[in-house]
């Protein structure tokens, strides 16, 4: 168990800046995921930490130990990769022995056919097998240590790969986008039982992935990635209502955030000349942009601030997402209406919109988030 | 339908045509000298008995012998005797042709010395070979460093070099080492195969990257990432690479012929096959043909064992 520290790392491939000074504490026991679209950087910083590519300038800490040039295998962390990268030709028992193996057992001991006759061999492969044993009853793969990876399904394979993640007590666990290769229905499920893997070990995990809902579900703190920055890094929740960017907000939250294009002058907005309920700074003018979750909206009669016209209608059941054209504004906003409000979003239909002022997220032209008059500034890092 | 037929028949005289040295070795092994001759026999040959004439002329009785054998044939003149030995000879060294080509395959040439020795150089150099690819082919495909694609252009270089357009220059450097008729002499000129190291890059660059950083998190170092998670990987690969190389160095007559000057200890089996050139004494092709078809045996078994497991393979869906 440990913690982490990200110390302005950057990282240059030629003249390709793909990080850009990346600082990021993360705290013993803590799960934070680093989330953005691919070829953020993401998963280099992942690299970097876990020792298996350099960082050009900057350090990693663990425990408060420098360990740039300490090799991946001494900096005793454990990755799961994407692809598992399980080894094809061993076993499910032999796969999750193989951190042990390499650690507990001499060189000598390693050897082939006479390696187990070496003294004291004997003694560690049985409390070698003992743990493997227990890691994979906690990952209940117990009844499959005899396959090989080949005969496994993906979920299986992915449980493997956690298997050997786990069964060394790494200080800190890295995982690379380990829920991608999975059906959607598997990954639901798998992002349920790393969560409570989590809690059950206490540990620190770090957690790479571009899907945001993944992000969402499972961390105690998400670090927005993009660029190579990290744009902000928050609690799930305070990265959802409180966007410090407007890329964060595009970024998190799905549907995506209606981004609509005002007017500010004298502390009020205007869209396309009708003034919005929601307030600005005084001293703020010219063209700025606000953002409406989906869920902020809902359908208005008289009191409607925005009007315009139904053009595509989803229906998941519990809810409706309607995306609505507006007039004088060539994007389309969506809706998120409740199942009772079917019989008046339909296509083609003119409908009104109206949103609670302090809903709205006001972004100044530069996509900083400015905080206006309705919302007290959180107390948030921005990294 | 009918283009199919084409197929066919243009695929079965193909077969034929490389079939028809390998029949007619195994036929010969089968037959009499003077069915050989004649070209008769079908296949098999008729298996009629026949006389090792060698055999019945290293008997001929002299002298003593017809003095040795007068006991036995009481009452009866020396060339008497002497008619009923030679008969009796060749009695004896009457045998079915089969037996008798085969036999002499044995007899004639240390041939099973010959066959051992050809095990321990083909296996000396593969095993050499792997030693020295795998790693390079490991650090051609996987690891970065300065100047790593003038190396393996260097590689794809050496591919073009002929074995027989270096010949001298290796024989004059095995000679000033005095290394010529030693087994070293037949191996070491073979062990760096830039063949092997090609082959084997090709293949590591399909294996995905993340299984060796997994093994590097696991605390494995680069030479026991190429033991113990390379080499079982590359199981198919090494299979085709072994057939190339085991299939070259067993049939190699060149090289052998070249360094191995008069010691008969180290022939390897296509240099025994000259033992059965017909020189003063006319020709032994029945022999000869037997040897050839006990040299290739080994390698036709070796194939087909291989083959099962190159269509069994190791299942690299693991990895994904």
């Amino acid at each position: 168990m440990a913690d982490l520290q990200i110390d302005h790392v950057t990282k240059a491939f030629g003249d390709t800046q793909v990080l850009k000074g990346i600082s990021l504490d993360i705290a013993d026991g803590e799960f934070v995921s680093l989330v953005g679209p691919s070829g953020c950087g993401k998963s280099t910083l992942l690299r970097i930490i876990a020792g298996l590519e350099g960082q050009t300038s900057g350090a990693i800490r663990i425990n408060g130990q420098d360990v740039s040039g300490i090799r991946a295998a001494d900096r005793n962390l454990s990755m799961v990769f994407q692809s598992y990268a399980l080894y094809p030709h061993l076993t499910v028992a032999e796969n999750i022995s193989v951190p042990l193996k390499m650690r507990q057992l001499s060189a000598s001991q390693r050897l082939p056919v006479i390696g187990p006759f070496i003294p004291g061999a004997r003694n560690r492969n049985v409390e070698i097998a003992a743990a493997v044993k227990h890691a994979a009853q906690t990952l209940e793969i117990d009844n499959l240590l005899d396959r090989k990876p080949g005969q496994l399904s993906g979920g299986q394979r992915q449980r493997v790969a956690l298997g050997r993640a786990l069964v060394r007590e790494p200080a800190a666990f890295l995982l690379d986008e380990p829920l991608s290769n999975l059906d959607a229905k598997l990954r639901v499920q798998t992002r349920a039982e790393i969560a409570e893997l989590h809690r059950r070990l206490g540990a620190t995990f770090v957690y790479v992935t571009h899907d945001q809902v993944e992000a969402m579900t499972m961390s105690s703190r998400i670090a927005v990635m993009m660029g190579g920055e990290i744009l902000q890094c928050d609690a799930p929740d305070e990265v959802y209502n409180n966007p410090l960017d407007i890329r964060v907000a595009e970024f998190i939250g799905s549907p995506k955030i209606n981004i609509l294009p005002v007017e500010a002058s004298d502390g009020a907005l205007t869209f396309d000349n009708v003034v919005l309920p929601t307030l600005a700074p005084k001293n703020l003018s010219g063209p700025v942009r606000i953002g409406l979750r989906p869920e902020a909206l809902r359908l208005a009669g008289e009191d409607a601030v925005l009007a315009g016209q139904v053009v595509h209608v989803e229906n998941l059941g519990s809810e409706i997402f309607a995306q609505i054209s507006l007039a004088g504004h060539d994007g389309r906003v969506t809706l998120r209406a409740a199942p009772e409000q079917r019989s008046s979003l339909y296509i083609g239909a003119n409908v009104g919109l109206a949103f609670d002022g302090s809903a709205a997220l006001l972004f100044g032209s530069d996509g900083k988030r400015i905080f206006n008059p309705h919302t007290v500034p959180a107390q948030s890092e921005v990294a | 339908m009918t283009r199919d037929l084409w197929k066919h028949l243009i695929l079965i005289l193909g077969a034929l045509i490389v079939i028809a040295p390998f029949y007619m070795m195994v036929s010969y092994s089968f037959k009499s000298p003077g069915e050989i001759d004649r070209g008769e026999g079908g296949f098999f040959g008729r298996q009629e008995m026949m006389v090792d004439e060698r055999c019945v002329k290293l008997r001929d009785p002299d002298r003593d012998d017809v003095a040795a054998a007068a006991p036995r044939f009481p009452n009866q003149t020396d060339s008497q005797i002497r008619d009923a030995l030679v008969a009796e000879a060749v009695a004896d060294c009457q045998m079915r042709p089969i037996a008798f080509n085969y036999t002499k395959a044995f007899t004639e040439a240390p041939l099973l010395r010959y066959l051992l020795n050809g095990v321990i150089v083909t296996a000396s150099i593969f095993l050499i070979q792997i030693v020295v690819a795998l790693p390079a082919a490991y650090a051609l495909a996987k690891l970065k460093f300065w100047g790593r694609e003038a190396v393996f252009s260097l590689v794809l270089f050496c591919l073009l070099i002929p074995v027989h357009a270096i010949a001298l220059p290796l024989y004059i450097m095995l000679a000033k080492v005095g290394l010529t008729n030693t087994y070293a002499a037949l191996v070491v000129p073979w062990t760096i195969s830039v063949f092997g190291i090609f082959l084997m890059r090709q293949f590591f660059m399909t294996v995905p990257d993340d299984l060796i950083d997994a093994a590097r998190m696991d605390g494995m170092g680069e030479f026991a990432i190429v033991w113990r998670v390379m080499l079982p990987t590359a199981i198919p690969a090494l299979l085709a690479f072994a057939i190339f190389s085991v299939v070259a160095h067993w049939n190699d007559y060149f090289w052998p012929r070249i360094v191995v000057t008069g010691n008969r200890d180290l022939f390897t089996p296509p240099l025994g096959l000259r033992e059965f050139k017909g020189d003063g004494d006319g020709s032994f092709f029945g022999p000869m043909m037997a040897t050839a078809t006990v040299i290739v045996t080994p390698l036709i078994v070796a194939f087909l064992v291989a083959q099962r497991r190159f269509i069994e393979g190791i299942t690299l869906s693991g990895m994904k």
